[in-house]
């Protein structure tokens, strides 16, 4: 409808609370880091110019490019195991197998517990003593695998990020919703043609769901495996030796010792990181679907 | 469809069908056993945690785990705050977004997809990047360690989501229904609060289901513009009264467990809710 007159104003009034909210919380940080990576300020006394040395601090810093390898091996393998197995579930409980609706409830579950009540509940599990995946390995007479999980120099980093590799009840969700919108006339005619569920998973399923929900959940996966803060905070707090820091983390430790030029640029790098990986993924996606299927490759992201 | 897998007799196609059964029961035992565990050890003595083995049964169920959770870590309060911060910020989110999504839904206005791109842009911005301007407008705007503070951020962070859900949902409305309410003399905010709000009830309601849980689950914008004890939510809460009980591990996980159940609960409730809000967000976002 085409606004009249008076519908503008009105119109402006609707309008503006959640203008006002997106420039104030969205725009104006995304600017606000931009210029803030660029000074040297602790947020009380004036800040000075100081171009780009604050990156040039941070490639420096051990702890962050640590952390920058740990958030690009975490978003690789958001997206390049956990978003797969979630795929391959979300094909199998689609085909409505007994009980589909009770699976579908309980993958989701770690969706809806915070990350940080998860985190608790993960840390309780590797702790050492009392640990139940060491109750665990015991109670199987492997107690010589038993370790301090979290607290191990070469262990820490892969417990913070295998545990949740297999929650893939989001991503399958999702995939799963955008599978039970293909015709079953597709299926039909390849079950005809005697294609076994394989087959038909290959060259009817995938190829359908690539450029809609596949696409979205690499594109999430990977941009959330950029943004882990709370797993790490809880159950390590980058420790042992900054082996599991995160960019966030890195972040939230300049900016608890006021260092808000650094904390800015450790943001902006990650914001640019982030814009790199959507970027670099829906190339990828575009592409190889151009190739091989042909189908309308318009994106939904 | 499914039954030339199932019920098909050749062996290749039971094998299948057994690794099929394998991966959906790995996945399901995976997310429920160390649910599982932690309900069993929190109703345990200390003694019976600590020297027997991960699932036998406590003898006794020790009810008193979690009155001592309620009471040393004052989960009570945590509670309390974070049903009122996020009843508000979800109130004020959603109806700030009602009002986006119908203008953008339904007039054709200069600039409308550029200003939905935006929005959609909004939600994969990575918000944790953001810490730092967000702990400055607070502070600036005097909401540093206040109800408000929380409220305003989450309501704030939410919009392009619901934004998003609900002009879908408002989409799907017949456009003739406003045209016959407008030649019945129907102006913009009669049509609004009697056509499409009415009309797009299903989209408000997951909207806000979506909404409240991201609320009840924040934990990161929480930990960092409240700091004291009687504003805290039940996620910085946990935080707190996870090192609180350092070796009284059973009452800890009584607090675990409370500060879980709520959020298993409302998706148990909001389901439907919940799985259209996220698809229907992802899937466009």
């Amino acid at each position: 409808m085409k606004p009249t007159r008076s519908d503008r104003r009105a119109l402006a009034a609707f309008m503006a609370p959640a203008v006002v909210l997106i420039l104030l919380f969205f725009v104006i940080p995304v600017l606000y880091v931009a210029v803030v990576s660029l000074l040297k300020w602790n947020g009380i006394t004036s800040p000075e110019f100081n171009a780009l040395r604050n990156f040039s601090l941070l490639f420096k810093d051990k702890a962050f490019t640590r952390s920058i390898i740990n958030n690009l091996i975490w978003a690789l393998v958001a997206g390049g195991i956990q978003v797969p197995l979630a795929m391959l579930m979300a094909i199998i409980l689609s085909r409505k197998p007994r009980g589909w609706k009770f699976f579908r409830t309980v993958y989701f579950f770690p969706q809806v517990i915070s990350g940080i009540a998860l985190a608790a509940l993960w840390r309780s599990i590797y702790n050492a003593d009392t640990g139940l995946l060491n109750g665990l390995l015991r109670a199987m007479g492997m107690g010589e695998l038993a370790c301090d999980w979290l607290g191990g120099l070469e262990t820490a980093f892969p417990a913070v990020l295998i545990y949740w590799v297999f929650y893939v009840g989001y991503y399958m969700v999702i995939m799963m919703a955008d599978i039970t919108t293909i015709d079953s006339s597709y299926y039909d005619a390849a079950t005809i043609d005697g294609a076994t569920d394989f087959q038909q998973a290959i060259y009817i399923t995938i190829p359908l769901i690539k450029n809609t929900s596949l696409l979205t959940c690499v594109t999430l996966a990977s941009v959330l495996g950029l943004r882990q803060f709370e797993q790490v905070y809880m159950l390590t707090n980058g420790q042992p030796a900054n082996t599991t820091s995160t960019i966030v983390l890195y972040l939230y430790k300049k900016l608890q010792d006021a260092n808000y030029g650094m904390a800015s640029a450790s943001a902006a790098v990650l914001i640019v990181v982030g814009a790199i990986f959507i970027i670099c993924i829906r190339r990828l996606f575009r592409e190889r679907s151009a190739k091989i299927s042909g189908l309308d490759t318009k994106g939904v992201l | 469809m499914m039954g030339s897998g199932i019920r098909s007799k050749t062996a290749k196609a039971r094998l299948i069908n057994f690794f099929r059964w394998i991966l959906i029961i790995f996945f399901a035992a995976y997310t429920l056993f160390p649910l599982l565990w932690l309900v069993i050890s929190s109703f345990k003595t200390n003694y019976e945690f600590l020297a027997e083995s991960p699932f036998s049964l406590p003898q006794v169920w020790q009810v008193e785990n979690y009155v001592k959770a309620l009471e040393v870590a004052g989960l009570g309060r945590m509670l309390f705050n974070s049903v009122v911060v996020g009843l508000s910020a979800t109130l004020i989110n959603v109806a700030i977004a009602s009002m986006s999504g119908y203008c953008i839904s339904r007039f054709n206005f200069r600039g409308r997809e550029k200003m939905f791109l935006l929005f959609t842009i909004g939600i994969l911005v990575p918000l944790n990047a953001l810490m730092v301007p967000y702990f400055v407008i607070i502070n600036k705007l005097g909401l540093y360690n206040t109800y408000g503070g929380l409220i305003l951020l989450y309501c704030a962070i939410g919009i392009p989501m619901s934004t998003v859900i609900i002009r879908g949902l408002m989409d799907s409305i017949p456009m003739e229904i406003e045209e016959a309410a407008y030649i019945d003399g129907c102006g913009f905010y009669g049509r609004f609060f009697h056509v499409c709000l009415p009309l797009a009830r299903t989209g408000i309601v997951t909207a806000a289901t979506f909404q409240f849980l991201t609320c009840w689950n924040e934990f990161v914008f929480a930990n960092l513009i409240v700091s004291s004890e009687k504003l805290r939510t039940i996620q910085v809460g946990i935080r707190y009264f996870t090192n609180q009980f350092s070796t009284d591990y059973v009452s800890m996980y009584a607090a675990i467990v409370i500060s879980i159940v709520p959020s298993i609960l409302g998706y148990v409730i909001f389901q439907e809710q919940i799985i259209s809000g996220l698809t229907s967000g992802a899937v466009k976002g």
